[in-house]
């Protein structure tokens, strides 16, 4: 079922949609360090109001062309996560009224391709989006085969 | 929830805790007159505060289990395994039926002919029942003579207290405010740490003053707030005496528990870690560690083993021992199940002292083999507790005498919320390590290197130490060292000691430990994060999961 509101927002020339409740602050980019382990799309760690919070790429881990670009943050609901997604632009919040259709999306991370005023729109499945998160850090534990040196 | 609802539940969780402990209490010592009348005055006072909020089913059990005891009390019935065995399984359920209270939803559990057992309990009806394999008792047989057991310790006289309830000076608060407390108080030493930046590059005496003065008020006030967040071990304490007591039971052994240091403070969030550690610490003390009596009675042993559980407090550090009187565990067998295991090397085996073939049982995969563990006699679980015990920030050791039993000490600091890291540099990274974790700093120079097979080395107090690069392992391009020397940390990992090389040693920061939570707390290695005192962002490693 289509959210009441969804925010808009792009990445990699992609228009993408999240439910509105799933976000709690969009923010300009800000002092981000770097943290060694994670896969090349964590950016590093912010402090939003107390919180650590993993920066990721959205891009990135789409798979798509990531842009150059100062950009915006994404702050997700950090009852769900502690987790900020760097995005192109952010866009408007869009009414479920003013979708005009509705498609599937091959890929398990889009609950939907929305027809909107704007264009197709990408709505991202947050839990899914968090769990292949998730799963890329498991799959990325050291390796405590490696031998020692210096 | 209500507030009465949400009373309810904390005052019955409390008198439940206290029902269990005395039971277990009382079938090591059934005269105890004083824990009998407390008994039934705790089933009594659980089915009064049921009936006031209309919970019916709460109301039977504890009904149930009040007239068993009243029984008991007037001498009707002996307190023998079978009451104690109802009471437990009446604690359960309750337990049950009070998450069904918490979740608002009906009653899951049947009570069953629960109430019916209860009324029509005897002695003769509990021996015609199916007795669990290993049972110790025998038909027939009254229950164990309390003079075989040595005299209690004195914080177990006091098993026939209430729970304690609110009382004149104390209040209830709600653990959401206590750890609002502490991430402020966590703040503030973090900003204490950029205001001691500012006087040192602004070199004002006066200010300097007034951030050392503002540095003691802080380090009072962190004191006080973790002190209120203490609880009693014994929150927990009720959980052990019931797993020892059924373990016992399933493998047929005699087993006397005691209990020490049940009043000692630890962090609430220490405690609720701590179950499943100590669980299977006692666990493998009896099933593994405690020898069944025939063959204690041969080794010339009493014929109950003995499994202790003490407690201690030493300033801003707590010790738990678990120490059973049992058969011990063998170095050489343990450096020889690990060679055939293929976890070590026969040179790297000659190499380790008794004291680290005994830390071999805490290795992952050492002690997953079941001919290892019937050799060794230990090790089920013991990685996963030697890792849950490090990322509390706490040690693990082992000190065991063949035939003469098995002491397990953890070393465990008061709080997890702030503690002393040390930070080092690893390519562009920074990055912090518990200070418990590291044995000593070393600034090695290339020429102290060995090489030995494919492994560098070098020589420190006469022990070959190997050396791991934290770099290699967190994926990162390595460091140069173009003067020459290497800086690094000596840890302990997988049973024995290593150098672990970084960059740079920055030294040692007092720190607010902050959780990381999705999907940062999936990543193996880190075991939370913290702010250095000019804003940077550190990740707190977890040397266990990392190394």
């Amino acid at each position: 079922m289509t959210p009441q509101r969804l925010l808009l927002f792009s990445a990699a020339r992609q228009l993408f949609a999240l439910n509105l409740q799933e976000v709690c602050e969009v923010m300009e980019p800000q002092q981000c360090y770097p943290f060694a382990g994670a896969p090349p799309h964590y950016l590093g760690l912010i402090n939003f109001h107390g919180n650590l919070t993993a920066l990721v790429d959205l891009a990135g881990f789409l798979g798509l062309k990531s842009r150059p670009l100062p950009g915006k943050l994404l702050v997700i609901d950090t009852k769900l996560a502690h987790l900020a997604l760097k995005v192109d632009a952010v866009g408007s919040i869009l009414d479920a009224a003013s979708i005009t259709g509705a498609g599937s999306h091959d890929d398990p991370l889009t609950e939907a391709l929305l027809e909107t005023p704007q264009g197709s729109v990408r709505l991202l499945r947050l839990e899914a989006l968090l769990g292949g998160l998730e799963q890329e850090l498991r799959d990325s534990a050291p390796n405590t085969a490696k031998p020692g040196g210096t | 929830m209500s507030q009465y609802k949400a009373l309810f539940l904390s005052e019955s969780r409390e008198y439940l805790r206290s029902i269990a402990e005395q039971v277990v209490a009382l079938e090591q010592s059934p005269g105890e007159r004083t824990a009998v009348d407390a008994l039934f005055r705790g089933a009594h006072s659980l089915k009064g505060m049921a009936a006031s909020m209309e919970y019916g089913d709460v109301v039977v059990v504890a009904h149930g289990m009040e007239d068993l005891m009243a029984r008991v009390r007037d001498g009707a019935l002996p307190f023998d395994a079978g009451v104690a065995d109802l009471l437990l399984e009446g604690v359960d359920l309750i337990d049950v039926l009070l998450q069904d209270v918490e979740q608002e939803r009906p009653s899951t559990l049947p009570t069953g002919d629960y109430a019916q057992r209860l009324a029509t309990y005897t002695p003769s009806a509990q021996e015609a029942a199916p007795v669990e394999k290993g049972e110790p008792q025998e038909a027939g047989a009254p229950p164990s003579p309390a003079a075989e057991l040595p005299p209690l310790p004195a914080a177990e006289a006091e098993k026939g207290k209430e729970p304690a309830g609110e009382a004149g000076g104390t209040v209830r608060v709600r653990t959401e405010l206590l750890d609002h407390l502490i991430n402020l108080t966590g703040e503030l030493v973090t900003n204490k740490q950029r205001l001691l930046n500012i006087g040192r590059e602004l070199a004002s005496p006066p200010l300097n003053d007034a951030v050392s003065e503002t540095a003691k008020l802080l380090r009072a006030l962190h004191d006080e707030v973790m002190k209120v967040r203490l609880m009693p071990f014994e929150a927990i304490s009720d959980r052990f005496q019931r797993s020892v007591r059924s373990v016992a039971k399933k493998s047929g052994k005699e087993i006397h528990f005691e209990l020490t240091g049940r009043e000692i403070g630890l962090d609430r969030g220490m405690l609720e870690q701590l179950v499943d550690p100590l669980n299977h610490i006692l666990r493998n003390a009896v099933d593994h560690g405690i020898e069944e009596s025939g063959e204690r009675e041969r080794a010339g042993k009493p014929a109950r083993g003995t499994v202790r559980l003490a407690v201690t407090r030493d300033r801003d550090r707590i010790q738990i021992m678990v120490r059973d009187d049992g058969r011990g565990m063998e170095p050489r067998a343990m450096i020889e199940a690990a060679i055939a295991k293929g976890l070590l090397s026969p040179e790297e085996g000659e190499l380790l002292s008794p004291e680290q073939a005994l830390m071999l049982s805490c290795i992952p995969g050492f002690s997953t083999a079941k001919q290892v563990t019937d050799i060794s006699g230990r090790g089920v679980g013991m990685d996963a507790v030697n890792t849950a015990i490090q990322k509390l920030g706490g040690t693990l050791s082992i000190d065991s005498e063949p035939g003469a039993g098995t002491t397990v000490t953890l070393r465990l600091p008061l709080t997890i919320a702030i503690i002393h890291a040390l930070v080092v540099q690893v390519g562009q990274v920074k990055a912090a390590i518990p200070v418990n974790a590291v044995q000593r700093t070393v600034e090695l120079s290339r020429g102290q290197i060995e090489t030995m097979g494919k492994r560098q080395m070098f020589q420190l107090d006469g022990e070959p130490i190997p050396l791991l690069s934290l770099n290699r392992v967190m994926g990162l391009p390595l460091g140069r060292f173009p003067d020459g020397i290497l800086p690094l940390f000596v840890t302990q990992a997988r049973g024995r000691r290593v150098g672990v090389v970084v960059d740079h040693l920055l030294g040692q920061h007092e720190l607010f430990v902050k959780q990381l939570g999705r999907p940062l707390d999936k990543m193996a290695g880190v075991a939370g994060g913290a702010t250095l005192g000019d804003g940077e962002i550190v990740a707190i490693l977890d040397l266990a999961g990392l190394l």
